[in-house]
């Protein structure tokens, strides 16, 4: 197919607005999946987007589609929504020409459109919006017309008003890609230049790159040059998604495909990066490549000791899916050896948790989610602590600085009152606040990252009835007074329990905590006092009270069976704790720090 | 306390019996009125729908043959005393043409204090029963009036004077923990007074779908808190010892010699058969559960679970170690589990909390009330 017939597009959307159900739509009328194969929302591929209803892992598809007479080819890849996979959505940018912007007709534009649209505009991307879901009664498709004008600045008035979900003028969509997205640009006689804009791991042919071909072309045989990490492959299988993978010859100037060589060390492959031929190398890498940053961490562990292995390979995996995972050997006095990892977000974590467990049928405990703190030591010396335990005694530490984010909160006007209450308790500083229209107020706040990660979101949404979005950006470190809260379980220190915190908030937190800790703590054959303190001063103290029977009276009428299965499910519930000195812990509790809060909702 | 200076009579039960030896439960699920707690399968049935339970479980015993040596029979319920004369009669009539029964087999029957009478008492020592266990709860009025059930504190007295003119060994059933009623020592006094040999204390367990349930979580009926049940509990063991019974098991008392075999038979992995609505049995390693409904008994819905090495480790462990006849170390090596290697055993053996005698490990009986957390932490 002639380069001018190809268009390479994706989809850019808040959560919630219709994406996938948009993409399912496309795919379902370019006849490229037969009805009767259509899941719905065909590239959720793992379980767990389909539950959750998003879109992690980019899954491009390739859409046949007759348009005045004339056969196009339609490079569709989907895009996550969320606010930690950011990066994610900007490489799948930087392999496309244009991007169609879906709002939802009744909640108008919100916080990560507007984000998702700052990135499609710095990638230069043709931005087409679109609105969806106008078969709902409370759509009201002028007043967001309007606010895609006034807030964003694209004239929406004439763009595609769809209803995805009942297929309402999905021909219009076509239309706008066809007729606004310019054709890809390249040459394909020239020097082979492509972008890794993902990967996945296949327990057959390696490593699997997908690539957007800039320049030249690329078929089996080749060997290819990664850029960044100078590793030569020869290519084994080059092809395209149609959605499911499917080899073809050549892919060249203005396609998208997948690049197959037998690539065996999971760390060559690096999303982002550029692919040219090793004989015949381009000098300049495509721009836009960086290693990604975590800004959360947390440490994973294996439930069962033995198992330290079999998690570091499921780690390596997922790491092969996600550039952006990291994860280095940790030792803890409470949960012995694992790792601990850094994500983009909370979503992150909390997907590669469940990833684990689900797909690695690995049964993990994670400890409390803390950021990445610059502590400077009265020598001069500078550590990077995101693992609470390791803080310095308090005399040696000359200060410590915190992350610090812009925070954008969407929000009706009558929530104001509340997220300002909310932004104040989370040690913000107000910067600004924009009326959009009637029914839309954009709050933009200074606040520390480690406060968004404890329960912001929880927060926001319950004081909002989910009405509000946001979206944040990381404003770099400011010194902050911070210290290091222990907790004592039968006078042993409890590591995976530390935590930084701001000495205003130290008493609080340390109180609630260990008020959580008695509740999740099942009694013993003996007292256990909690305490949390900071270095030697006591600042809470909760007792767990001594159990007094544990016993099922009754073991009747040779129903054997029954006990046996109550006991064995003990058994299970016992294999998830972990001994401090003589005292069992649950494995929620390591989590437990998180819900703090909670209680007064 | 040490293990050899009670149970005398276990030990010679377990010494006594073999491979070759039985034990059979009947189920009688019939009942006047569902008591509150119960979550036993138990039903009020008319005339005409008991005779059709009788006839097929006539027809269950009719198609089961062993050629093994029973040494116990126990008729539970429900309500066996509900049971008349000519039913009584058919069962024994049918258990005696099919089975092999000992001469000196232990044979037990459930009997609620309000449908006992001396007519039925007759009659069970006619058929060959010798052992009578009481339903008497509590002997309170008030507390026998909020779980529902339908005997007086006079009834129950009564009725334990007239079993005594029959029958010499005479069990008796209390439920702790019920409402207000912090101690039951002194029903344990007015029992032992009535020349009751064997006191079973049960702990009320509130069951989802029972009546109980309900009135709990809607606030109307407020059992004893944990601590409450534990004290009582051990008020009962305490003065139950002082008078010369020994607590051969978690919920069981007894003078020497009158231990209930049918249920030490259970706790010591020995073979039974059960017949009727909801029976269990245990043979040939596998243990079936005869269906819960009738519809299902009726055409014989069972299920049936293999009992694996790892299975049997656990129940042994479980078994065991709730009663006197402790576990036998070398069976649980020959299964597979050298337990004299786990650190917790050690631990248990080190604190004087369990004891190792004659190659087999026992709880001593006051830590029974945390038996669940020794079997645990002894499980493989």
């Amino acid at each position: 197919m002639k380069i001018n017939n190809k268009r390479n597009f994706c989809i850019i959307a808040h959560i919630d607005h219709g994406k996938s159900t948009l993409a399912d739509r496309l795919i379902e009328m370019s006849g490229t999946v037969a009805k009767r194969d259509m899941q719905s929302q065909i590239l959720d591929s793992m379980d767990l987007e389909r539950e959750k209803g998003i879109t992690i892992k980019l899954a491009p598809t390739r859409l046949i589609y007759e348009y005045k007479d004339q056969e196009y080819e339609l490079n569709l890849i989907d895009t996550p929504g969320h606010v930690d996979f950011t990066y994610e959505v900007s490489r799948s940018l930087a392999a496309c020409e244009g991007a169609l912007l879906l709002v939802d007709a009744s909640q108008g534009v919100e916080a990560q459109t507007l984000a998702n649209t700052y990135l499609a505009l710095d990638n230069n991307l043709e931005i087409i919006p679109i609105i969806n879901k106008i078969d709902l009664p409370s759509a009201r498709i002028d007043e967001v017309k309007k606010e895609i004008k006034e807030v964003i600045g694209l004239d929406a008035e004439n763009c595609p008003c769809i209803s995805a979900k009942e297929g309402l003028n999905i021909e219009a969509v076509f239309k706008a890609i066809i007729e606004q997205i310019p054709a890809p640009s390249g040459d394909e006689n020239e020097k082979l230049k492509c972008l890794i804009f993902d990967s996945h791991y296949d327990n057959f042919k390696g490593a699997i790159c997908l690539i957007r071909v800039f320049d030249g072309s690329v078929k089996k045989g080749d060997k290819i040059l990664m850029m960044q990490t100078q590793k030569v492959f020869e290519v084994t299988e080059v092809g395209i998604f149609v959605p499911t993978t499917k080899e073809c010859d050549i892919l060249k100037a203005g396609d998208v495909g997948y690049l197959a060589g037998s690539i065996k060390t999971i760390s060559d492959v690096k999303v982002g990066d550029t692919i040219t031929n090793a004989d015949n190398p381009i000098s300049e890498p495509l721009p836009g490549y960086k290693e990604v940053q975590p800004v959360v961490f947390c440490g994973i562990f294996p439930v069962d000791g033995a198992k330290y292995g079999e998690l570091k390979d499921a780690l390596d995996k997922l790491k092969l899916n996600d550039a952006s995972l990291q994860f280095s050997p940790e030792n803890s006095t409470a949960l012995g050896y694992g790792f601990r990892c850094g994500f983009l977000g909370l979503l992150h974590l909390e997907i590669i948790t469940e990833r684990l467990e689900r797909e690695f049928n690995l049964d993990i405990i994670t400890t409390a989610p803390s950021v990445s703190y610059n502590v400077y030591k009265t020598n001069g010396d500078c550590l990077e602590i995101s693992n609470p335990s390791n803080l310095p005694p308090a005399v040696e530490i000359a200060r410590i600085e915190e992350p610090v984010v812009r925070v954008n909160i969407f929000t009706p006007p009558d929530y104001v009152g509340s997220i300002m209450e909310l932004c104040q308790d989370k040690r913000g500083i107000y910067r600004n606040m924009i009326y959009l229209d009637k029914r839309r107020v954009e709050l933009q706040y200074h606040l520390p990252l480690g406060e968004i990660i404890y329960d912001f979101f929880d927060s926001l949404k319950s004081r909002t009835h989910g009405y509000a979005s946001f979206d944040y950006e990381f404003d770099g470190f400011e010194a902050s007074d911070l210290v290091r809260v222990d907790i004592l379980l039968n006078g042993e220190k409890c590591d995976a329990l530390s935590m930084i915190v701001h000495k205003d908030k130290a008493y609080s937190r340390g109180r609630e905590l260990t008020e959580r800790l008695k509740k999740i703590i099942p009694r013993q054959l003996f007292e256990v006092p909690i305490q949390a303190c900071i270095g030697n001063k006591i600042i809470a103290r909760e007792t767990i009270s001594t159990m007094r029977k544990d016993v099922l009276a009754k073991c009747y009428g040779g129903d054997i069976t029954r006990k046996r299965k109550l006991l064995e499910k003990q058994k299970e519930g016992k294999k998830r704790m972990r001994k401090i000195g003589s005292v069992e812990i649950p494995s929620e509790a390591f989590m437990s720090i998180l819900k703090l809060g909670d209680d007064e909702k | 306390m040490k293990s050899s200076e009670v149970g005398k009579d276990v030990d010679a039960f377990y010494t006594s019996s073999s491979e070759n030896d039985i034990s059979i439960y009947i189920h009688i699920p019939f009942c006047e009125r569902k008591c509150s707690y119960c979550a036993f399968v138990s039903f009020c049935l008319s005339y005409a729908e008991r005779e059709e339970y009788i006839n097929f479980l006539l027809d269950e015993i009719e198609n089961f043959s062993t050629t093994k040596k029973v040494k116990t029979i126990y008729l539970g319920g429900g309500t066996p005393s509900l049971l008349i004369k000519d039913e009584i009669f058919a069962i024994f009539k049918k258990l005696r043409e099919k089975f092999n029964i000992d001469e000196n087999a232990e044979i037990t029957i459930e009997v609620n204090p309000n449908s006992v009478d001396e007519e039925k008492l007759k009659v069970y020592k006619e058929v060959g029963i010798n052992r009578i266990s009481v339903g008497v709860q509590s002997l309170s009025n008030k507390t026998l009036k909020s779980i529902g059930r339908l005997h007086t504190k006079k009834e129950a007295i009564d009725k334990l004077k007239l079993i005594g003119k029959y029958f010499d060994n005479i069990s008796a059933d209390l439920i702790l923990g019920l409402s207000g009623e912090k101690s039951v020592t002194r029903y344990a006094k007015k029992l032992i007074k009535l020349k009751v040999k064997h006191i079973s204390s049960y702990m009320l367990e509130v069951h989802e779908n029972t009546k109980l349930f309900s009135e709990v979580r809607d606030k109307k009926y407020r059992p004893l808190d944990e601590k409450g049940v534990a004290k009582s509990y051990e008020r009962l063991a305490k003065f139950l010892s002082k008078h010369n019974f020994n607590q051969y098991e978690v919920s069981n008392f007894a003078l020497a010699g009158y231990e209930s075999k049918h249920n030490l038979n259970y706790w010591s992995y020995g073979e039974y058969i059960g017949f009727g609505i909801s029976a269990h049995s245990f043979l040939s390693h596998k243990r079936i559960a005869n269906a819960n409904s009738l519809q299902g008994y009726y055409i014989r819905k069972q299920k049936e679970e293999k009992i694996t090495k790892d299975m049997e480790i656990e129940e042994r462990i479980m078994l065991g170690l709730r009663c006197f006849a402790g576990v036998d170390i070398s069976i649980l090596n020959n299964l597979g589990y050298d337990i004299q290697k786990n650190e917790n055993y050690k631990r248990f053996l080190n604190e004087g909390e369990i004891i190792e005698e004659n190659g087999k490990f026992y709880l001593l009986p006051k830590y029974y009330k945390f038996a669940d957390y020794y079997i645990l932490n002894l499980f493989p």
